[in-house]
């Protein structure tokens, strides 16, 4: 019997129906619905509207604790979790190393972000502090520090399904006994942005939403977090945890297809369900009832409804949505209809569909009309988010056995060594079975200042990087001109079809440029699309086409929204893109996690393929300058405005002590190493968490050599067999000393010196360099770029005299995160 | 007349972003959306958007604005009828 399974022990919830689980089920089984008026900010064009807004003083509820609405929501929704999982926050050794936060955001700290841009588009006194709070990991960031949580800690954003993402992919840390407790979920607050978004798509309904009703009009924005506390079922035991539910299955598919419209077919939708049945050895019979993603838009409902039939047949299990109770709460969505398939499954009894009156000929279904009470054992909860990312949880009674055990063997995914012979995940020793599945790094591209190609790279290092260019800090700041890594004409042009670009902002441009030419050719031959997953990290998302969209609503008074700009907004705006051009129709992931979010996104892909999951993954990370990072960073002192350039471990040579923003895109192809022909590489490693951190916010260099050694002695990776850490220095005295106290507790632990280089004298400073660092790996595991070309600037190096054949790419986060890849020749 | 052909024809063309198409490119007759130019269902959003922007004409219903759309010249009569 397999103890990994991932089992909830904890809920947490706030939304427009109220505060706390309690609140939550009360409203369902009442049939009360939380829309109401918007009081929250003002707004010409739609004050009017019915919305889900949060009722509570979200401020007093969250106590002291900084940071935006999301923010304070997702504290709230993630207090109530931990205290009834019996985890006193702050956690210590050895369990926090155990424990992560993964959350889904999208719309994060854009409220208070709106605020900053009005009065910079008035031209009112500057302010830059709720800025601080702009970012989908903000939310996260909070979370694990509150909990003092180390494990891995990531966000994810794939709009409307993110919540549900992080939820699926805590489960897969779990499973990879990577992590044995999670706090998972999601947040998000109303926002001018997405109501005047939503309204430029025509999606809103004035009136409230009426879910598969043949009166829909269209969706209620509504605000709100949920979290789970998802645990391995051996550590819950362990420690004497009431197990709420199981996590039985779950499943992510993307329908390539559209930016914002779901796939009329429901092709994407059925895989995920069927996925997720087939992943927790359940058939569509087991199913005793279905939350639907149900937003109340004409094409969703139907979609949805067709989907349904075609995993049900004609025997679908009764179904609800319930958007009318919270409004459509984004990220937040999936996991609030999670803690509500919690508790259905607890209580026996599930939600009516509020707000369906009269069957829509086209949908041919009806949904649950009454609060009932029902023999439940399994509960399937939809979440389609825009891009065609669709994710799909099942949930199952706490004390309902196994389905795959019960049913004896099932298939197993193919040649796949984690999955035991009942064709459970991980019923023997996964520790020891995970180790030694090596991933090939098949194909690499870039977008970069310093160069499209290996060879420009390895000049741009020759010559001790690139010189900045002069780059206007453009309105609303209108800073003057400032120096940056801008990759400039990166040959959209050439790349890219004019009918195709005129319709991508530029982010979405540069990550397509770099999959174009990861992949010259296009994907290999006999590949099945289903098995092809995609992962993109992007810390800030497109912002020259956000910025646009809430300009342009802000300076005009929310008249004339754009559409196609805010189409291309969300952060998974890039990954939906590679989706359509390959076709690309498997899990297909946004993280958006500061400076780890390329670490998070080849996670994503390395674990779908080590689970027999995918068969080929594309996996990257892109990121833009934009006046608002350049303004922002200069405020608050990121950016040293005079150094000529960025230089590594410089700052007592040059006198600058800050380096320089830039942007970059990259985007890599992976296989199993089995299966792929000519690589250019191994992945043998990838991790990512929180530092342990002194009083001075800097790591502790001993637990981060014991935490690299650990994580690359259980991928079969020998410390001493690394020949080179590079990092992510940038010429930040404070960071350059903490890469070189890490790398100096590696060779005492080793007996060994450990090589450190740099990267981002060629690339810049963004939160996707990493991803561009781990490019550079490659050329130099591929003897394409010489390792003194890295080590430029650090004195404390002796040159490495062979060519590496085990790079260690290794990224530390002002903001606590950290993470590693090792790639191998 | 032609003065708002060509000016309508401009509009349509930076709103969708139509770098390499000239005014001349939009035959009067022939549909906007699907085959000719091209056009999807985002497009007719922002043109809803540049409608609205430079002509104060408000749609809140795509049905409303399907026949409009239909080719070039049922869009200028529309914009005509229903300019403010």
């Amino acid at each position: 019997m397999s103890s990994r399974r991932p089992v909830v022990t904890g809920l947490g919830i706030i939304t427009a129906a109220g505060c706390g689980v309690s609140a939550m089920w009360d409203a369902l089984r009442t049939g009360r619905s939380g829309l109401g008026p918007l009081t929250l900010f003002s707004s010409p064009r739609y004050g009017r509207h019915q919305v889900g807004q949060v009722r509570e003083n979200v401020d007093q509820l969250a106590g002291d604790v900084r940071g935006s609405r999301s923010d304070k929501l997702a504290w709230i929704a993630a207090r109530e979790a931990l205290r009834q999982a019996g985890l006193a926050a702050p956690l210590n050794s050895p369990r926090a190393e155990r424990t992560g936060v993964l959350l889904g955001s999208t719309v994060a700290g854009m409220l208070g972000t709106e605020e900053v841009v009005g009065r910079l588009l008035r031209g009112q006194p500057r302010r830059f502090t709720p800025l601080r709070y702009h970012e989908c990991a903000s939310a996260t960031d909070l979370c694990a520090r509150l909990m003092g949580a180390r494990g891995p800690t990531a966000t994810f954003s794939t709009a409307c399904s993110a919540g549900a993402l992080a939820i699926a992919t805590a489960a897969g840390l779990i499973e990879n006994d990577e992590l044995d407790v999670a706090l998972a979920g999601g947040a998000d607050s109303l926002s001018r942005l997405t109501l005047n978004g939503f309204g430029s798509l025509l999606l809103l309904d004035p009136d409230g939403c009426l879910p598969f009703d043949a009166a829909r009009a269209g969706i209620s924005l509504g605000e709100g977090a949920a979290m789970l506390v998802l645990e391995a079922e051996e550590t819950a035991r362990a420690r004497g945890a009431r197990i709420l539910a199981r996590l039985s299955g779950w499943g992510a598919s993307c329908d390539a297809s559209h930016p914002t419209a779901p796939d009329p077919q429901g092709g994407g939708a059925t895989a995920a369900m069927q996925q997720a049945l087939e992943r927790g050895g359940l058939s569509p019979g087991d199913i005793g009832f279905v939350i639907a993603h149900g937003t109340g838009t004409p094409d969703n409902d139907v979609m949805e409804a067709r989907a349904l039939r075609r995993v049900f047949g004609g025997a679908a299990p009764p179904f609800a949505s319930v958007k009318r109770f919270f409004g459509h709460t984004l990220a937040a969505s999936g996991a609030i209809q999670a803690v509500a398939a919690v508790q259905a499954l607890r209580e026996q009894a599930a939600p009516a569909n509020l707000g369906f009156e009269n069957m829509d000929a086209e949908i041919g279904m009806e949904p649950a009309r009454e609060f009932q009470s029902r023999p439940l054992e399994q509960v399937l909860s939809n979440s389609f988010g825009f891009g065609g990312n669709n994710v799909v949880l099942v949930f199952a009674r706490a004390d309902s056995p196994a389905a795959a055990v019960a049913r004896g063997v099932r298939e197993r995914p193919v040649g796949d060594p984690l999955y035991g012979k009942d064709g459970t995940y991980g019923t023997a020793d996964v520790r020891r079975r995970s180790q030694g599945i090596p991933l090939a790094v098949t194909g690499a591209g870039l977008v970069c200042a310093g160069g499209h190609t290996v060879a420009g790279v390895r000049s741009a290092l020759a010559a001790g990087g690139v010189t900045p260019s002069w780059l206007e800090c453009a309105a609303p700041f209108a800073l003057g001109r400032m120096r940056g890594y801008s990759c400039g004409d990166f040959g959209a042009e050439e790349a890219i079809p004019a009918a195709r670009r005129r319709r991508l902002g530029r982010l979405q441009q540069m990550a397509l440029v770099a999959a174009k030419r990861c992949l010259p050719q296009g994907l290999p031959a006999g590949l099945s699309p289903e098995r092809v997953c995609a992962a993109i990290g992007t810390g800030l998302g497109c912002l020259g086409e956000t910025a646009a969209f809430v300009e342009n609503m802000l300076n005009n008074g929310e008249r004339a929204p754009l559409a196609g700009r805010f189409a291309n907004s969300v952060h998974n705006a890039c990954a939906s893109q590679l989706a359509i051009e390959f076709n690309l129709r498997g899990l297909n992931s946004t993280s958006a996690h500061r400076e780890i979010s390329f670490e998070a996104a080849l996670w994503h892909c390395a674990s779908q393929l080590r689970q027999g999951r995918a068969d080929f993954a594309m996996a990257g990370a892109a990121d833009e300058l934009s006046p608002y990072t350049q303004a922002a960073g200069t405020r608050w002192g990121w950016w040293d405005e005079n150094a000529p350039a960025i230089r590594p471990f410089g700052s007592e040579l040059t006198g600058h002590r800050r380096p320089l923003p830039g942007e970059g895109a990259a985007v890599f192809a992976l296989a199993r190493a089995d299966q792929a022909s000519a690589p250019l590489a191994r992945l043998q490693s990838v991790h990512f968490g929180r530092f342990a951190a002194r009083a001075d916010g800097r790591p502790e260099a001993q637990k981060e050599a014991a935490w690299i050694a650990e994580s690359l002695e259980r991928d079969g990776v020998p410390l001493a067999s690394v020949d080179l850490l590079l990092s992510g220095s940038n010429g930040w005295p404070r960071w350059d000393d903490a890469y070189g106290e890490v790398a100096s507790a590696l060779s005492v632990l080793r007996g060994e010196e450990l090589s450190l280089g740099a990267y981002k004298q060629a690339g810049g400073e963004h939160y996707s360099a990493s991803a561009f660092g781990f490019f550079v790996a490659l050329g130099l595991v591929g003897g394409q770029i010489e390792p003194a070309l890295c080590l430029a600037g650090n004195p404390s190096a002796a040159a490495a005299a062979r060519p590496p054949r085990t790079v260690l790419l290794y990224t530390l986060a002002p903001g606590g995160s950290r993470a590693l890849c090792c790639v191998c020749a | 007349m032609q003065s708002l052909t060509d000016e309508l024809k401009g509009k349509i063309i930076k709103a969708l972003n139509l770098d390499k198409i000239t005014p001349a490119d939009i035959k009067d007759d022939e549909p906007l959306f699907g085959a000719g130019l091209g056009l999807d269902s985002l497009d007719a959003l922002d043109l809803v958007s540049m409608l609205e922007r430079d002509y104060g004409i408000l749609i809140q219903d795509m049905e409303a604005a399907r026949q409009a759309f239909a080719s070039y010249r049922t869009l200028e009569e529309f914009v005509q009828r229903n300019r403010v």
